[in-house]
């Protein structure tokens, strides 16, 4: 830990009041007050997302100050809150894109038929429980075998990993047209895996068309909409869990070395795989039709902001409660919190679920607003850049992410030609001077972004964070240590 | 027999034996202590207990049922909870969240319960933080609350382990080293707080302790640990005047 300390908690939640109807009164207030912000995006996004109200050019920055709203915030959830560092997140949100995205081109009529997106995801998660189990029952099997003999788990291992190379290379030699001899097992997984999905989605279809024949019209988009979504963030969540178990037994640079590979795993995979579009990309339906002439018309802003909210909503209200308390103690400290009965594995792959989830929210609103997906958007840079907002915003604060998000997403194009920025705020004649250095820092904008970032990280910790550099602490208990006056 | 027995266990590193063949137990009410000269296993001993370790051999049992190779959530869980020889609190989590964290177990579920701010959530956070202002009363931490547990001075820092220990709801509590880096007034309040927690929540309190004149006062039972072995067994006066134990603490007699 830094010197630099915070006396107090911040956000110390204080008990409602002692009574049965308080606490009803606190739950719905509490409630209806993120329902009435939710509402009230609507009629904003009349203005925000209207062409001849807002230049395109800005409600583009309005658009991504979102995403990154909620890519940040889920980030801050597991480099944050608890502690884990990953540099995994844009992996998590190709993901999400993909699996958005890829369901929305293949299988559904421009975003018309939630039965179809739902049937898809319905067959790839049964798919993939099916594997999940088969693979779990494996690994159960090699285990017991420890009771009969210490060394069976890894010679059984052995023996199948032999089968394997055995079955392929046999695989290989068969002619096309013969039919696979029958124990061929393992090269033919792969198909069997196909035509399990296939079968599903052929079962389901009928159902399907029926239930996408009897929704009303205007509502079958957002209803597809919001499928697209959650089943993209579920994937994602998946992702977070696979990626999320192994890596248990790392911490620091080796954990964000883990998390940095798995995530280039994820976009080679993509950058490779024929349905995804390989590196040309994918061309994803875009949700909005403003502008188009078509009636009833629909809105992506509302999406991104709710998303946003609800994405914030989630992660202070976990943060401020009994688990958010666990996780964060299992980032101070893991052998107490062991001993205080905390179970330390849950709560960190807790985190990086839920964080994966939100990356996955993230990713699909990216693929449907932006209408194309390509691999490289979600390399290695794309994860720092997340990073750096979640550091800045200052380590475990949703604030800080927040304001770090949009700060730094709209700080390039303000850096790219700061004079009519400053034009929208006030219409007065700049003094020559100003005009010409504005135009200098517009030039040299890549240099000054990194200045700027230079200068809040001496500020260590950024700027909310919970380890808040001094001269940015402003409540103290009276009576109170000074900081830096105990020894930490 | 005592609540939590410790059956003849042995815990080895490689070639070192760091416990060898020990055996000891606790029931609730009591006060016993483990001593030794440095590097003698004391801490090794709870490690075992907690869950850290796995015993090489013998058993430990808690209530009737086995607990050794068990994880230390799970052991904490069945009812033994333990503080440490270097401090080990949640830093930057206030003093009130360190002790409230302890309650946990019981607000385990209900994800949804939790994000929906259900009145439920509501009205077990505002029962937390009573019992947890009151078990910050007992050890007169309720002024300083909200301050973050690494403000704390170290004295009031012990104080907090033990009560997030005690906050656990434990049958047994394992005190490492309770009194290290106290002065003598200091360690004759650990003393009467020590009784006082006793009789106050019920639990049988087995402590570590290299300060003679406290382990003296206020054990029923000691034992003595030297390389792992255990040297003596018995009562303050009886291992006071066992020559082996002097022998470990002072050297051969010329």
């Amino acid at each position: 830990m830094t010197s630099s300390t915070t006396t107090l908690q911040e956000d110390f939640p204080l008990p409602p009041q002692r009574s049965g109807k308080s606490f009803w009164f606190y739950t719905l207030r509490t409630n209806a007050l993120v329902l009435a912000l939710l509402a009230l995006l609507v009629p904003i996004s009349w203005y925000a997302e209207n062409p001849d109200r807002l230049d395109p050019y800005y409600a583009r920055i309005l658009m991504l100050i979102g995403i990154n709203v909620v890519l940040a915030v889920s980030l801050q959830l597991i480099n944050g809150i608890s502690g884990q560092f990953s540099l995994g997140h844009a992996g998590f949100m190709a993901v999400g894109a993909y699996m958005a995205g890829y369901p929305a081109t293949a299988y559904s009529n421009e975003l018309h038929d939630p039965g179809a997106v739902l049937l898809f995801y319905v067959a790839l998660f049964v798919t993939l429980g099916t594997i999940g189990l088969l693979l779990w029952g494996l690994f159960a099997l090699l285990r017991l075998s420890r009771r009969a003999y210490g060394g069976a788990p890894l010679l059984l291992l052995l023996a199948l990993l032999a089968w394997f190379v055995w079955d392929i290379s046999m695989a290989a030699r068969v002619t096309t047209g013969q039919g696979a001899p029958p124990y061929l097992v393992w090269s033919r997984l792969i198909v069997w895996i196909q035509s399990g999905f296939t079968w599903i989605l052929e079962r389901g279809t009928p159902a399907a068309a029926w239930v996408d024949g009897h929704l009303p019209e205007a509502g079958r988009k957002p209803v597809t909409f919001l499928l697209l979504l959650l089943g993209g963030a579920c994937c994602a969540a998946v992702a977070g869990f696979l990626i999320g178990l192994p890596t248990l037994r790392l911490r620091g640079d080796y954990l964000a070395i883990a998390t940095l590979g798995f995530s280039e795993i994820i976009r080679v995979v993509i950058t490779n795989a024929e349905p995804l579009g390989r590196a040309t990309g994918l061309s994803v339906p875009v949700y909005s039709n403003v502008g188009s002439g078509e009636s009833p018309e629909f809105r992506i802003f509302p999406w991104v902001f709710g998303a946003a909210l609800v994405t914030t909503m989630t992660i202070w209200r976990l943060q401020h409660s009994a688990k958010g308390r666990a996780i964060a103690a299992v980032r101070e400290d893991e052998i107490a919190a062991a001993a205080v009965g905390i179970d330390t594995t849950h709560h960190k792959v807790l985190a990086f679920v839920i964080g994966a989830f939100f990356a996955g929210v993230a990713g699909g609103l990216f693929a449907h607003y932006d209408g194309y997906l390509n691999p490289n958007a979600f390399g290695f840079i794309r994860s720092i850049e997340v990073v750096v907002m979640v550091t800045i915003g200052g380590l475990g604060s949703v604030w800080g992410a927040i304001a770090a998000a949009a700060v730094l997403t709209w700080l390039p194009e303000f850096l790219r030609d700061p004079g009519s920025w400053i034009g929208i705020v006030t219409s007065a004649e700049l003094p020559r001077w100003l005009v010409d250095s504005l135009a200098a820092v517009g030039e040299n904008r890549m240099v000054a972004y990194s200045l700027l970032l230079i200068l809040i990280m001496l500020a260590r910790g950024g700027a909310f964070g919970f380890r808040r550099p001094s001269f940015l602490r402003w409540r103290r208990e009276p009576g109170a240590p000074a900081a830096g006056a105990t020894a930490s | 027999m005592p609540l939590l027995e410790v059956q003849n266990v042995s815990v080895r590193f490689g070639g070192l034996r760091a416990l060898g063949d020990f055996s000891f137990g606790v029931d609730v009410g009591e006060i016993v202590a483990l001593i030794g000269p440095n590097g003698a296993g004391k801490t090794t001993a709870f490690n075992v207990i907690t869950g850290v370790y796995r015993p090489t051999a013998g058993q430990i049992v808690l209530g009737g049922k086995r607990i050794d190779g068990r994880s230390p959530v799970h052991i904490n869980r069945a009812g033994v909870a333990r503080t440490f020889q270097n401090i080990r609190l949640f830093q930057n989590l206030s003093v009130l969240d360190n002790v409230v964290i302890g309650f946990n177990r019981s607000a385990e579920r209900g994800l949804l319960a939790t994000l929906l701010r259900s009145p439920r959530f509501a009205r077990q956070r505002a029962d937390f933080y009573d019992r947890g202002m009151d078990l910050l009363r007992t050890f007169d931490l309720q002024p300083k609350a909200k301050l973050l547990a690494k403000n704390l001075p170290y004295g009031d820092q012990r104080r907090l382990e033990i009560a997030r220990a005690l906050a656990t709801d434990p049958k047994i509590l394992l005190l490492d080293e309770p009194a290290a880096g106290m002065n003598p007034q200091e360690k004759q309040d650990l003393m009467s707080l020590i009784r006082f927690i006793r009789d106050r929540f019920g639990v049988g309190v087995w402590l570590i302790e290299h300060d003679m004149k406290l382990v003296m006062s206020i054990s029923q039972r000691i034992t003595v640990l030297d390389h792992g072995e255990t040297i003596a067994i018995g009562s303050p006066t009886e291992v006071q005047e066992n020559p082996k134990v002097i022998e470990a603490y002072l050297g051969e007699p010329v």
